[in-house]
């Protein structure tokens, strides 16, 4: 809400500071987001007067002026064919930069020097007249040259910005704002002076209100002989500094009205109306509607409309018709003034994707009993300016009148709830200044409010008011004392998936958040399923349309944003979401870990050795990780197929799938620029972990007493035989005095289709010290199963 | 052979030894000397040889001698070698450069909305509140309706919401987290609840995914004033001692009173400008907006089976890209997004 301090001054003395009241009102909570100055490109435009003008002596049709600036006589050329001496004209000074963009310099004009620029409305985007330049006297009195344009216009320097919060209705307009302020500075407040002069001849006009609950209140009165024409610059200025552009005046009568007193209305045409009678009805079977922007609206039968006697003329609250709306040569005008149901308009506005600023009033609430004023305060403009004939009288239809509101109300809540000490006294003050009248009774006070104040209707919203009009930063501060219950404590999951994080660091992973929304082609590209993903109704766009199933389609984005670089490992925890029937909100969320790596093992520099990573890394920061929140054994399990993968290696145990690695295949990953790199991708259910591991309890082993003996056995296996198997046989043979397997090296014999594995044996006996003969035995045992089982040999 | 002439050739060794042990130069000649006396052909295993044409009567006798002049001869070499080796030491000790770059191990970094997520976190947990967390994916119940805001209410326009299907959403705040623990406890409650949120609005200034924490206290007699001491608390714990803190009232659905909470600009600690030129960062007026709160509306309470008489409480909400932002000097939004190494690799704190 844009508020002009000129237009507030009609209503309220307040001569302060501007930035004092922007102080002020923001902590009352009617937020000053800015303090603009609409007419800033004005500053260096003056007022000028001519005080000679001949013909240009190389030109027909320029004149050469000399302008009395006030400081100086400046000498202008000038093109417009109305200058004359003695005018008193705008002056835009050299380095004005016009609204236009053009910045006035000191120029020549065919051989006579010209230091300035006399303007005409247009070109001070003051008014619509282009025909010459803007003669000034004609208009304003008391003019001096030198004086600048703001001031000698009565043009408003600065206008205040409010953010107005959706319960604060009544502020939406210069009035309410007068309110609060006069409040505040405890000025008085006052109101417009409104004269009519009806003539002899009486309206006759029904108003005809079927949809009652949809339509509180409907007056109308009737203006004969308008002369439709442009508004006078005060109220065109006015409209201008309050960002509504100027129209004709009727047109602008009603703007004024609207923002001054935050009553909407509609001027229409009664020529183009049907009979005597306006219709306030449902649309039923209706099924468009065009409105006075030229758009054809379609209509649902519960959408609000004003009729004549034969067709709709209006979207009630929201917009006029195209078919009766206030032309250059209108003359007779029906003005409307309604106060409608919030919800009614609020629904038709947001389907129909219009906010007009009757349609935002409306929505939020109207003040019933300012309404008739706002009647008669546009009656009286229009009868003003355009030099109508008022009918006598008014029609009007009124199905739900206002019923005035009464609230309960302990002062002591106040206190109790702040936790400062405010007076019962204070209270009463502050609730009068609000326009509040009290009475007193057994058990409180019953509070009638004020008919503008919607939002005031329990007794929580009395006390904020108080505290308001208290300061809500006087309020000291105190700590609370928190109290636990035995069965409270924090989510265990939200410090499992911090311990995850942490984790990630500490091996060296670098933590990236990407959107959790991605586009359908990202999924679609990675071959992911379609049916089970949570698709956004009403996206930003393509690439954000629907809820990741895999994390790897929000990391690509990081990936591509680093592709260039040598090496990165990054790690993400975050949801995927899946479609489910079964779930309140339809959709299955799924805390996943994703890590990818690619490029170099090491940076490029002393003393590291230059290699790529690669499997081992991924699987060995698994390992990692298994090891500290899963701690039993786990398979990784090569998979044949995988959408997004090559190699894919599930990880497995005991049928519980904790998750996948593997290859990002090349022809993805170079869709994301990465080139010349492995990229690896590994994802874990980290929900699924979660239950595992607070099964997982950590337990002392008491440290061996007796010493261990190592051997190692080095086996031909064929190049398919997985590691992974050699330890399973081994693990199969159950020996008690076998404490360790390890694999100490892999070899691969050139020409030889085979390779050698390594394996070093750690026995040891809980209760004495192995013999060789014992050791021997064993470690002959194992190698002759694994022999059989595997149909491996020995070098 | 004599036992004398055995006895006298035995002790020429060590002569001998001690002679070519101080003509050796280096370990490598050490070795050479090693080679000529002690191995299987040196001159000890010479030398040996002739025990065996000694007499049974003097064979002991020159074994023990001979034992005894063996381990001299080793010792003394093993002392020359220890005297190569830790001069050699020495000289590498001399040589020895300390600036040579280390292996480093990489360094892991959390992301900045998880460092501040985790500070704020930590601040809560030791005033009293638990950390809860629920679905990203909401229902209008728990995101608009229980939370006093009504279909067709024009506060809900205060929220660009992106939408699942006409009643299920993508969270537009943390606040539906109010309503679902206060469902599942009794009072006192404190939590707060950091998480993923989002709207549908994208800009220089907006991201349609941010990052919110939503915190409540409900108990017998909770104030204002104690909303306002436990945030002014936490302020200072992550901005410092010296912010000021300020309440201006405002309007959210769910909370009456309401207020939004400034503090004195970090940048130019509340004066508006630096060396005259004016601050980006409060646009001049010396404060910044850092989060929104007030006194839990009493339809919530009845929302949640909580009698408004008897229990009063306070919730606030924070955007931790906002803190974020602040606390680290970050000018622009869409960085956080983009995990640019550049950028994360910063946060190693
Ligand atoms: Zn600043």
């Amino acid at each position: 809400m844009l508020l002009s301090l000129n237009w507030l001054k009609d209503f309220v003395p307040f001569e302060g500071d501007i930035e004092e009241l922007a102080h002020r009102l923001t902590m009352v909570g009617l937020e000053v987001e800015e303090i603009v100055e609409p007419f800033s490109y004005l500053k260096t435009v003056v007022v000028g007067k001519v005080v000679e003008c001949q013909p240009h002596p190389n030109s027909d049709h320029l004149s050469v002026c000399r302008v009395d600036v006030g400081k100086e006589i400046l000498p202008i050329v000038c093109g417009a064919p109305n200058v004359s001496q003695g005018q008193f004209v705008p002056v835009a000074l050299i380095g004005t930069c016009m609204p236009s963009g053009f910045t006035i310099k000191k120029a020549k004009l065919r051989g006579e020097v010209s230091c300035g620029m006399i303007c005409s409305q247009k070109e001070l985007e003051l008014g619509d007249d282009q025909s010459g330049i803007w003669v000034l006297d004609q208009e304003f009195s008391s003019l001096t040259p030198g004086q600048d344009l703001i001031s000698a216009l009565g043009l408003d320097r600065y206008v205040l910005d409010i953010g107005i919060t959706p319960n604060r209705a009544d502020c939406l307009s210069v009035l309410g704002l007068a309110r609060e302020i006069a409040t505040l500075f405890s000025l008085p407040l006052s109101m417009p002076k409104v004269e009519i002069t009806e003539d002899d001849q009486s309206l006759d006009y029904e108003i005809d209100i079927p949809a009652k609950e949809h339509c509180y209140l409907y007056q109308a009165r009737l203006i004969e002989d308008c002369q439709i024409k442009v508004s006078p610059s005060w109220m065109r200025f006015r409209l201008l500094a309050s960002g509504i552009k100027p129209i004709n005046n009727v047109v602008d009568v009603t703007n004024y009205v609207l923002l001054e007193l935050g009553q909407p209305l509609h001027a229409f045409d009664r020529d183009f109306l049907e009979g005597n009678k306006i219709r306030v009805a449902l649309a039923g079977q209706k099924q468009s509607f065009t409105t006075l922007d030229g758009n054809n609206r379609k209509l649902l039968a519960t959408d609000l409309l004003i009729w004549d006697a034969k067709k709709p003329v209006a979207l009630a609250g929201i917009m006029g018709g195209a078919n009766s709306e206030i032309r250059e040569n209108s003359s007779r005008v029906l003005l409307e003034c309604a106060v409608f149901n919030p919800i009614t308009i609020r629904k038709t506005a947001r389907r129909l994707g219009i906010s007009s600023e009757a349609s935002y009033r409306f929505e939020r609430g109207i003040d019933q009993l300012l309404s008739p004023f706002a009647l008669q305060r546009a009656t009286a403009l229009i009868q003003t300016l355009a030099k109508g004939k008022v009918l006598k009288g008014l029609a009007a239809c009124e199905p739900k009148p206002y019923a005035p509101r009464y609230v309960s109300f302990r002062a002591p809540k106040v206190s109790q709830l702040l936790g400062v000490s405010i007076s019962e006294k204070f209270c009463h003050e502050a609730l009068t200044k609000l326009g509040c009248k009290i009475e007193s009774k057994a058990t409180g006070w019953e509070v009638l409010v004020p008919s503008f104040r919607h939002d005031l209707e329990r007794e929580i919203d009395l006390v904020e008011e108080v505290g308001r009009i208290y300061g809500l930063d006087k309020i000291e501060a105190k700590l609370p004392k928190i109290s636990k219950t035995l069965d409270q404590t924090g989510d265990p999951k939200v410090a499992f998936l911090r311990k995850v994080k942490h984790w990630s660091k500490s091996v060296g992973l670098k933590e990236a958040i990407n959107y959790s929304f991605v586009g359908s082609k990202v999924l679609n590209l990675l071959g992911l399923p379609e049916d089970n993903r949570v698709y956004v109704l009403n996206p930003l766009s393509e690439e954000q349309n629907v809820l990741r199933t895999d994390l790897l389609a929000g990391l690509l984005h990081s990936v591509q944003v680093n592709a260039n670089k040598e090496r990165f490992k990054l790690f993400e925890i975050a949801k995927t979401f899946f479609k489910d029937q079964n779930s309140e909100t339809l959709c299955r969320e799924n805390n996943r870990l994703g890590i990818v790596l690619a490029g170099k093992r090491y940076p490029s520099k002393w003393p590291f050795e230059e290699t790529e990573m690669d499997y081992t890394d991924l699987k060995g920061i698994l390992d990692h990780f298994l090891t500290i929140f899963v701690g039993k054994e786990v398979e990784f399990v090569k998979k044949q197929e995988h959408p997004f993968l090559k190699p894919a290696v599930e990880i497995v145990s005991q049928k519980e799938n904790y998750g996948f690695l593997g290859l990002v295949k090349d022809e993805i990953a170079l869709q994301y620029d990465v080139k010349n790199m492995d990229l690896w991708y590994a994802s874990v259910d980290l929900d699924k972990v979660f239950e595992t591991f607070q099964q997982y309890t950590l337990k002392f082993q008491e440290l061996p007493k007796f010493p261990a003996t190592k051997r190692d056995i080095t086996l031909v296996c064929p190049l398919h035989l997985c590691v992974g198997d050699v330890f399973k046989v081994i693990k199969k043979v159950k020996c008690k005095i076998l404490e360790d397997t390890c694999l100490t090296d892999i070899y691969f014999p050139k020409d030889k289709k085979v390779k050698h594995v390594t394996l070093r044996l750690t026995y040891r006996a809980k209760d004495k010290t192995l013999k060789d003969k014992e050791v021997d035995k064993m470690h002959k045992q194992i190698a002759d199963i694994l022999v059989k089982e595997l149909k491996v040999t020995f070098p | 052979m004599s036992l004398d002439n055995f006895l006298n050739k035995l002790s020429g060794l060590v002569q001998e030894l001690e002679k070519d042990l101080n003509e050796a130069k280096s370990i490598s000649g050490l070795e050479e000397v090693r080679v000529k006396f002690l191995s299987r052909k040196g001159r000890l295993a010479e030398v040996m040889k002739g025990l065996k044409s000694l007499s049974e009567q003097d064979k002991p006798v020159a074994g023990k001698k001979a034992n005894e002049i063996k381990d001299k001869l080793l010792r003394l070499w093993q002392e020359k070698k220890a005297y190569f080796e830790t001069k050699q030491k020495e000289e590498q000790l001399k040589t020895f450069d300390p600036t040579v770059p280390g292996r480093i191990p990489d360094f892991g970094t959390l992301h900045p909305i998880t460092l501040v997520i985790e500070e704020i976190s930590d601040i809560f947990t030791s005033l009293g509140f638990d950390v809860v967390q629920g679905p990203e994916v909401e229902t209008d119940f728990y995101n608009f309706e229980a939370l006093n805001i009504p279909p067709e209410h024009p506060a809900r326009d205060m929220q660009d919401t992106l939408y699942i299907t006409e009643n299920i959403l993508l969270r537009t705040h943390t606040s539906p987290l109010q309503i679902r623990t206060m469902l599942s406890r009794k009072p006192p409650v404190a939590a707060i609840a950091p998480g993923k949120v989002y709207r549908r609005d994208s800009d220089l200034t907006h991201s349609p995914m941010f990052h919110q924490i939503e915190g409540f206290l409900v108990d017998k007699n909770v104030t204002m004033a104690e909303l306002r001491g436990t945030l002014t608390l936490f302020l200072h714990q992550v901005f410092g001692k010296e912010t000021k803190v300020r309440f201006r009232p405002s309007f959210f659905p769910f909370t009456e009173p309401s207020a939004e909470v400034d503090i004195s600009c970090v940048l130019c600690k509340g004066k508006g400008q630096i060396n005259g030129v004016p601050c980006r960062v409060c646009k001049e007026t010396g404060w910044v907006e850092i989060l929104g709160c007030g006194m839990i509306d009493p339809a919530v309470f009845h929302m949640v089976g909580y009698d408004p008489e008897e229990f009063s409480g306070f919730a606030f909400g924070l955007g931790v890209e906002r803190v974020a932002m602040l606390k680290y000097g970050i000018g622009d939004l869409r960085i956080f997004f983009d995990n640019d190494l550049r950028f994360l690799e910063q946060f190693k704190g």
